[in-house]
């Protein structure tokens, strides 16, 4: 076991840091600069350019660059907030990120395995299509038209939620991006549950426990759903990635100060070290997100390790 | 054994989703962090606080740093320098109190008015001397250094570039209340261009105080004007003013409070303003024909020319037939109303209309003539010369574009345009990010850009510098001496001095830029922007601060 699991950390590290290299190399070859505007002289973009080091040698920026990036320095943001460092801009904006994307996964989840439980039991039924229908539409339609319809219907219209992100009403404003956010993963959640549910409803011990004389929701949960949950555990790591990529858009739509619509503007205007820091920030999100799921699969299925060469202890 | 580890599982699951919602309740307590923080801005969420939409966050607050719109925006209404404008765009003293200009026109003695700071010191010549200095340090490295010498300030484009010492700059503080400016050369707009957001005043103990925090929090932001920034930090989503009771006009100002909202989805902004969360809104082109009847709409002019840059050192693009037949074959009228639709207007000039006006009080274009009006026949005639002299009959070039969808939009109608009128060129259209155009426009590796400029200051000058010999931004390389004497001279020479001969001669100017089509003018820029109708006093301009509040009234 613990062999298997300094081998799956070690390649994560191999992994972060082969994206810093590909990060450096394609900033590199991106044409233009953070100072080309219209507005500046070549003399005013070399003085920039010195100012912030870009003037240097490639490989004393890289090395720069790496020293830095491995001590936690960003460095400073060149348009988006001029001179302002970008550790103080994630500050305030990761953990929103983070919470907005805790809830939709927690909310979708939920939702979902109901949903999938629902469909399972009520096999064959007009619950059983209404839930395949919701499915559909979740992984057919994107995060973004749910955003405007939900802002529309529920914002607009109704009046029940506001259109905008308030900082000062954290939990009120982050419904509707939460809900938009989170019905891929209703829609995913609940087709694995339904077809995971559907198999452990029919398998040999649900029969015995059932004749034991177990019957009603302790068969349900206890039996049928703890079973049918621990594939699913295994895709919730990739729709936890999805969510990322879905916040730059909802970020964008409601005003989200997080860093999804950050890394969208850092773009948009050649702000290197915040396009750096942030692609970095997601990498790392992803592969830690990939070495839990990893391990996870180790401690629930032996027969994975077994696989590898690695006894059971 | 095996049920153990399913226990273990689902515990592991159970963590990493409720760690995930851990971190959720972390930020929420910094929220509340920051809410306390902004307790001082009670008042700009309720009453008579003006809701704003921008469509981008503020760069910077640092008046020497900044150099977006947005930023100019919010730092007039929090600072106030020596001079402001007027609804019609004509310069006013703000806290100049008694202006003596000397009369060779090279030294200004310029008197404060009693004003404070928003800690409660006083405002006084230094700082305008260190807010300045820091304009024009090349460690400072400040953007808009170049505005310092346009300013005519003494030795402002030596220490820019390193030959002299920041305290070389033709500015003095006699006293606390005294300001003593020295100009290289007399400016006729002097007192328009004091009224730039980079001429602000930065106190220089705040600013030492503050250090690398300066300008980064309502603590490090140091107000002297109508409003005090009470919610506020980098790249903020929303951003709260709430009225200065210690403004020295405090009793002119009528609104409590302004708040920006950062809505980059114009979709989602229009929603806003229809349930009453905003109070203005920007709307983009494509909105436009769907509010164009609301008594609420509103277009606005704004001072950007966009305008077609033909290369001369393109083999054909020298010949000024060939460049005439092109400058005239597309129709203006259409891409203004057809294409644009936001209140945009046919450009035949190179100085654009509302953007200064002349010693007779009149606006430049009110007495100044029109070229290259759109005419297809013309455009033909000049064509068959063109061929004559060139000796071909076809022609292929290919035009740079910025990718936002009204440039595009443009090119691809200028291309059909030109194709159809006159057979025998063909248009290519290389869309790329705009720091790429601008790249490739400022090394000359490109053949025709549609490109745009934004004045920066209230003279014709702002354009017709452009295309002096050697100049940056004179993409196309064109270069004309009778040109470039009378640029000089209204610069610094003999006409420097005469304000109504300089004038004349700015035509006189634009009139040979014009002859020659050393641009190809389309069209300059309008603003749809949504005003609510209990909503008065908002002023627009075309150059510098582009929207100021500090007269507005909501009821």
């Amino acid at each position: 076991m613990k062999k298997y699991l300094l081998k799956r950390i070690g390649v994560s590290i191999v992994t972060l840091l082969a994206i810093l290299l590909i990060l450096f190399c394609m900033l590199e070859f991106m044409p233009g600069s953070p100072f080309n505007d219209e507005k500046l002289t070549a003399d005013q973009v070399a003085v920039l350019n010195a100012k912030y080091g870009l003037d240097k040698p490639t490989i004393v920026r890289f090395g720069n660059y790496i020293k830095n990036m491995l001590t936690g320095d960003f460095g400073v943001s060149y348009t988006i907030s001029k001179n302002t460092p970008i550790s103080t801009l994630l500050q305030s904006r990761l953990p929103i990120s983070i919470r907005i994307g805790g809830q939709a996964v927690l909310l979708g989840t939920l939702i979902g395995l109901i949903l999938g439980i629902i469909a399972a039991l009520k096999h064959n039924t007009i619950w059983d299509t209404l839930t395949t229908i919701i499915s559909v539409l979740g992984v057919s339609l994107p995060s973004y038209v749910f955003a405007l319809l939900l802002s529309y219907s529920l914002g607009f219209k109704l009046k029940w939620f506001p259109l905008l992100y308030a900082v000062d009403s954290p939990l009120n404003s982050s419904v509707l991006p939460t809900v938009a956010l989170c019905m891929f993963t209703v829609a995913t959640i609940a087709r694995f549950t339904r077809t995971e549910m559907l198999e452990v409803l029919g398998s040999d011990y649900m029969l015995l426990a059932e004749s034991k004389g177990i019957s009603g929701p302790q068969l349900i949960i206890k039996h049928a759903l703890r079973n049918a949950l621990i594939p699913i555990i295994t895709v919730l790591a990739p729709l936890i990635v999805g969510l990322m990529t879905g916040s730059l858009v909802i970020e964008k739509i409601f005003s989200i100060p997080g860093i999804g619509s950050l890394l969208v503007t850092a773009i948009q205007s050649n702000d290197y070290n915040v396009i750096i820091a942030l692609s970095f920030i997601y990498s790392a999100m992803y592969i830690g997100i990939i070495l839990v799921v990893d391990i996870l699969y180790g401690v629930i299925d032996p027969r994975i390790r077994l696989a590898k060469g690695d006894g059971n202890e | 054994m095996r049920k153990t580890k399913r226990v273990l599982a689902l515990l592991c699951a159970a963590v990493m989703v409720f760690g995930l919602t851990a971190c959720g309740g972390d930020s929420s307590k910094g929220d509340t962090n920051a809410s306390l923080e902004t307790a001082g801005g009670e008042a700009a969420s309720t009453g008579n606080v003006l809701n704003v939409h921008i469509d981008v966050e503020v760069a910077s607050m640092d008046p020497q740093i900044a150099t977006d719109g947005t930023s100019f925006e919010v730092l007039a209404e929090v600072t106030e320098g020596l001079y402001s404008v007027d609804a019609s765009g004509s310069p006013v003293m703000a806290l100049a109190d008694t202006v003596d200009k000397s009369e060779d026109g090279l030294t200004y003695t310029i008197t404060l008015k009693d004003a404070k700071w928003s800690n409660g010191t006083a405002v006084t010549a230094n700082d305008f001397v260190f807010a300045w200095r820091r304009l024009v340090d090349p460690a400072v490295a400040s953007e808009y250094s170049f505005i310092a010498s346009i300013a005519g300030f003494k030795n402002a484009a030596a220490i820019t570039a390193g030959e002299k010492g920041i305290e070389d700059l033709g500015v003095t503080a006699v006293d606390d209340k005294t300001l003593k400016i020295e100009l290289d050369t007399p400016v006729p707009f002097f007192e328009s261009l004091l009224s730039f957001p980079s001429f602000l005043p930065v106190n220089e103990e705040f600013f030492t105080a503050a250090g690398a925090n300066f300008g980064t929090s309502p603590e490090t932001i140091l107000s002297n004007g109508a409003f005090v920034m009470t919610s506020y930090e980098p790249a903020a989503t929303t951003i709260e003013l709430a009225k200065n009771p210690d403004y020295y006009a405090a009793d002119s100002i009528a609104l409590d409070g302004i708040k920006y909202q950062v809505i980059k989805d114009a979709q989602q902004a229009m929603l806003a303003y229809q349930n009453g969360d905003l109070d203005v809104a920007t709307l983009s082109g494509e909105q436009v024909e769907q509010f164009k009847a609301d008594p609420e709409f509103n277009n606005i002019m704004a001072g950007y020319l966009w305008y077609i840059s033909p290369n001369q050192t393109v083999a054909g693009l020298e010949n000024l037939n060939l460049r005439k037949a092109l400058a005239l074959c597309y129709d203006k009228a259409a891409i203004a109303s057809n294409i644009l639709k936001d209140g945009s207007i046919v450009a035949d000039f190179a100085v654009p209309m509302l953007l200064a006006t002349g010693p007779d009080g009149k606006d430049y274009r009110e007495t100044s003539d029109t070229y290259l009006s759109t005419n297809k026949e013309e455009a033909q005639k000049y064509w068959e010369a063109a061929k004559k002299e060139l000796g071909v009959d076809t022609l292929k070039y290919t035009m740079i574009v910025e990718d936002t969808e009204s440039a595009q939009n443009v090119a691809q109608f200028i291309q059909a345009e030109i194709q159809t009128t006159l057979s025998g060129i063909t248009i290519e259209i290389e869309v790329m990010p705009k720091k790429n155009r601008v790249e490739r426009m400022q090394e000359g590796d490109f053949e025709i850009g549609l490109t745009r400029w934004g004045p920066d200051y209230a003279d014709p000058m702002t354009y017709l510098d452009m295309w002096i010999t050697g100049s940056p931004n004179n993409y196309g390389f064109w270069s004309n001496e009778k040109y470039d004497t009378i640029i000089d001279s209204c610069k610094k020479g003999e006409l420097a001095l005469d304000v109504d001969k300089r004038w004349e001669a700015l035509k006189e100017a634009e009139k040979i830029a014009m002859d020659e089509v050393v641009i190809m003018p389309v069209y300059q820029k309008g603003d749809a922007v949504m005003i609510k109708s209990n909503v008065s006093g908002i002023e627009f301009h075309s150059v510098g601060v582009t929207r100021r509040y500090n007269n507005a009234t909501k009821k």
